[in-house]
């Protein structure tokens, strides 16, 4: 069990109600990891959702069997795991803590089994996992288009620029 | 009000249970607007969001340097200004008709009310869209590590 004043110190959960924090709360586990432990593997299933309050974790994979590619790092406030939220999916990337860590984990099963149980509980939380997604998509978009402007040879080379734009 | 048979052919929709399809559809219009009408600019707060029903709709994107992209063609069955959804976000992109289309529309604000009200609505709506959202990200983040891997330095070392 934590203190729901830990849970607010995460963007995920910016605008869950405190009365589905205490229910959080109360299934939450407060860990610390060491430097270099690996959190989520790559290909691997997703079981655990974290939430990151200390430290810094790199989110890599492999660029070719030689070079790993981090492409980006995860700071306190910001969570990941987001697959454990659904039955089954396996983790996109690896993720590697930088330097000692504490996160506040859920179990996925738990989480899961809270969404069928509470659906205001499951809104929330899918509603803060699609605001981050979100951000991160623009800053992604602008990115690219920025790049494109400067090199428009370059356009050629992106096979699926339609991805761009979240359209369904 | 549009019937729920409309809104199965919309593949963003088609799989939710019916008793949430009539609950979206009391509160969706199905609008018919004339070739290069504009639905929404870039850096606007989406308000709604659109499903295309029929017809074709262009998203382009403007650059700092003002040169424009067209960034996706969107064809019948297809959604798009799903962020209307969360609520507080710019569009990244314009949104114009490229011939007369034909599209169930639904107020952003409207859909978070009912996700309020009716929170079963809000977590298979929403499920949806971070779905959604994974895999793009993901879809991206491939490309773009293939981009780096077929660098020459790379290929190289």
């Amino acid at each position: 069990m934590i203190k729901i004043e830990d849970l607010k110190r995460i963007n995920l959960l910016r605008d869950v109600p405190d009365h589905l924090l205490e229910i959080l709360a109360k299934e939450a586990q407060l860990n610390i990891y060491g430097t270099d432990t690996q959190l989520m593997t790559i290909h691997e299933k997703v079981d655990t959702f974290f939430m990151l309050i200390m430290g810094q974790v790199a989110v890599k994979k492999d660029l070719t069997p030689k070079i790993d590619a981090i492409f980006d790092y995860i700071q306190s406030g910001s969570s990941f795991g987001i697959s454990a939220f659904m039955e089954g999916f396996t983790a996109s990337y690896t993720a590697v803590c930088q330097e000692p860590c504490e996160a506040i984990t859920l179990s996925g099963k738990r989480i899961r089994e809270l969404f069928k149980e509470n659906h205001e509980l499951a809104y929330y939380m899918l509603h803060g996992a699609a605001r981050q997604y979100k951000k991160n998509m623009d800053i992604r978009a602008r990115m690219i288009m920025k790049t494109l402007d400067e090199n428009p040879e370059l356009k050629k080379d992106i096979h699926d620029i339609g991805n761009l734009t979240p359209v369904i | 009000m549009v019937e729920k048979e409309y809104l199965k052919k919309i593949g963003f929709l088609k799989d939710l249970p019916d008793r949430i399809l009539e609950k979206i559809g009391a509160i969706s219009q199905l609008e018919t607007f004339d070739e290069d009408s504009l639905l929404f600019r870039q850096n606007q707060e989406k308000a709604l969001l659109y499903m295309l029903v029929s017809g074709k709709v262009f998203l382009n994107s403007r650059s700092g340097s003002g040169k424009s992209l067209t960034l996706d063609e969107v064809t019948p069955g297809r959604t798009f200004g799903v962020s209307a959804l969360l609520g507080g976000h710019t569009s990244t992109f314009t949104a114009v008709c490229a011939e007369t289309s034909t599209m169930i529309t639904v107020s952003g604000e409207q859909m978070r009310r009912l996700f309020l009200e009716n929170f079963e609505t809000g977590h298979a709506v929403m499920l949806k869209v971070v779905e959604l959202f994974k895999s793009r990200m993901e879809m991206h983040t491939s490309q773009f590590l293939q981009s780096l891997a077929n660098h020459p330095e790379i290929r190289e070392s």
